[in-house]
C-alpha cells in the first residue's frame, strides 16, 4: 500500500505540488495521468524517495519511504531517463544490482535476457533506446520488488515487446501481489491495463477511483426526439455535462449510471437512442480541457 | 479460451463478464465445471488479475457461477424461472431494434407474432 497524504514541494517558488494525496493499494495496478507539467513525475520522484516533500508524508505499508533503505531494496523503479554505468554490459549491470537488492533472482535475469533477446555482454551505451529501455526492465523485475514504479515506461517499446512486459507484469501481480504505479500518456494502453486512476493537475489529485466505477459513471449520448416534444424537463432529472445540437440528433455527455440515463430517456420516447460509454481518454479530456468549449467541440 | 477486443469502447471487466456468461449460457461451459483460477486467467488475456477478480464476483452475484473456499470458481446450474434482471433489460433493448428493422422489412404483425413463437420454440427444443 501506497499512502501519500498533503504531499507539497516547490522548486525555486514554483508550487510544483500542492496537498496532493493519492492512494493506492497492495497488488493494484494504478494508472497516474494528468497533462504535460501536471506533477506526475514529481510525484512518483518523492515516491521513489528521491526527493522529500516541503509537507506532507509518503509512505509504503506504513513507513516513510524517503531515506529508508529496507523499503527501497522492494521497490523497482524504471524511471523516464535512464542511467547506466558507463562501458558496462547487462551481465556486469546484473551483478551490480545483486549486490544491492536482496530478493534478486539470478534465473529470471537469464531468463529474461534470453526471451527478449538482448546481448549481455555487450556495452548498454551501445544499445538502442528501445533496447535500453528493455534492459532497465529485465534489470528492475529481476530485483523482483514489492513495489514496482514506471514514469512513461511503454515510450519506444515496439508493441510485441509491450506485450511481453505486461506479461512478466501481470505475472508478478497474479503470483506475488505487487503493486504497479505507471504513469503514461498512452490513455488506452492504460485503460486495458489499470484497476485505479488518478488524475492530477497542476500539483493536485482531482479524481483518483475504481476505473470501471469512473467509466460506468459517465456517458455519451446521442438522441433525437420528435420536433414537438420538451426534453428539457426530462433532462432536468439528469446531470448534464455538455449538451450539443447536430441537426436533429442530440449530443450529450451525461454523469448518471446507464440505467438511469436508460430509464429517464425512454421515458420521452426518442426516435434515435445511442449510449457509449466514454473512453477514458475523453473522460481526461473533459475533465481537464473541460472549460474551454472550442476543445469541447472538436472532441466530442 | 476467448478473445478480447482491446480497441472496444467496452472495457476488459465488461467483456470478460459477458464472454464468459455468453459460453456458460452456449453450454461450452457446463454446470459444475471449474473455471480457469483467477491467476491463470490473468495470465492467458493478459488481463490485470483484479479484472478477473471482480469479473467473477460479478458472475457470482449474478448466479451464473459459486466459489468454494479453497477450490475455485464453478459453473452454475441455473434453476428454471430464475430471471437476471440486467439481461433481460439488455435483451428487451436489442429486441426492440430488431422488431423495428423487421418491422420496417414488410412484416404484419401477426407475422412477427409467429416468429416469436417459433425462436422461443426452437429455444425449449434445445434444452430438452
Amino acid at each position: 500500500m501506497i499512502t501519500v497524504n498533503q504531499l507539497t514541494k516547490s522548486f525555486d517558488g514554483f508550487q510544483a505540488l500542492s496537498r496532493l494525496d493519492m492512494n493506492v493499494k497492495k497488488g493494484s495496478i494504478y494508472g497516474l495521468v494528468g497533462t504535460n507539467g501536471a506533477g506526475k513525475t514529481t510525484v512518483i520522484k518523492h515516491i521513489t524517495g528521491i526527493y522529500q516533500g516541503d509537507q506532507g508524508q509518503v509512505q509504503m505499508d506504513g513507513e516513510l519511504v524517503y531515506d529508508n533503505k529496507k523499503i527501497k531494496e522492494r521497490m523497482g523503479y524504471v524511471p523516464d531517463d535512464l542511467y547506466f554505468f558507463g562501458g558496462y554490459g547487462l551481465g556486469e549491470m546484473g551483478k551490480f544490482y545483486e549486490g544491492i537488492y536482496p530478493n534478486w533472482s539470478q534465473p529470471r535475469f537469464l531468463s529474461m535476457i534470453q526471451r527478449f533477446g538482448l546481448d549481455s555482454r555487450q556495452k548498454i551505451s551501445s544499445f538502442s533506446k528501445g533496447m535500453q529501455k528493455q534492459a532497465m526492465f529485465i534489470l528492475t523485475l529481476s530485483t523482483m520488488p514489492d513495489y514496482l514504479i514506471l514514469d512513461e515506461p511503454i515510450d519506444g517499446l515496439d508493441p510485441i515487446i509491450r506485450k511481453l512486459v505486461w506479461k512478466y507484469i501481470i505475472d508478478d501481480v497474479a503470483e506475488r501481489e505487487m503493486t504497479v504505479l505507471v504513469s503514461s500518456h498512452n490513455l488506452r494502453e492504460m485503460e486495458n491495463i489499470c484497476d485505479s486512476i488518478g488524475i492530477i493537475s497542476n500539483g493536485k489529485m482531482m479524481i483518483e477511483r475504481d476505473l470501471d466505477e469512473l467509466r460506468s459513471d459517465i456517458h455519451k449520448v446521442q438522441v433525437a426526439f420528435p420536433a414537438e416534444k420538451d426534453i428539457a424537463s426530462f433532462l432536468a432529472s439528469l446531470q448534464v455535462l455538455h449538451r450539443e445540437k447536430r441537426g436533429s440528433v442530440e449530443l450529450l455527455i451525461i454523469r448518471n449510471r446507464k440505467e438511469e440515463v436508460e430509464n429517464v430517456l425512454r421515458k420521452a420516447q426518442p426516435l434515435v437512442f445511442d449510449m457509449l460509454p466514454l473512453t477514458l481518454e475523453e473522460i481526461f479530456i473533459y475533465e481537464l480541457g473541460g472549460a474551454d468549449d472550442e476543445i469541447q467541440g472538436i472532441i466530442f | 479460451m476467448f478473445q478480447l477486443d482491446m480497441k472496444s469502447r467496452r472495457s476488459i471487466y465488461e467483456q470478460v463478464v459477458e464472454n464468459l456468461k455468453e459460453m456458460i449460457r452456449s453450454r461450452v461451459l457446463v454446470p459444475d465445471e471449474k473455471l480457469p483460477s483467477v491467476r491463470e486467467l490473468s495470465r492467458i488475456l493478459t488481463v490485470n488479475p483484479n479484472t478477473v477478480q471482480k469479473a467473477y464476483r460479478e458472475l457470482e452475484r449474478m448466479g451464473y457461477v459459486y466459489s468454494s473456499a479453497g477450490l475455485g470458481t464453478f459453473v452454475k446450474k441455473v434453476a428454471p424461472g430464475q430471471r437476471d434482471e440486467i439481461l433481460f433489460a439488455q435483451g428487451k433493448s436489442r429486441l426492440r431494434e430488431a422488431m423495428q428493422e423487421i418491422r420496417y422489412a414488410g412484416l404484419s404483425h401477426r407475422e412477427m407474432m409467429e416468429l416469436v413463437k417459433e425462436l422461443g420454440e426452437e429455444f425449449e427444443r434445445r434444452d430438452q
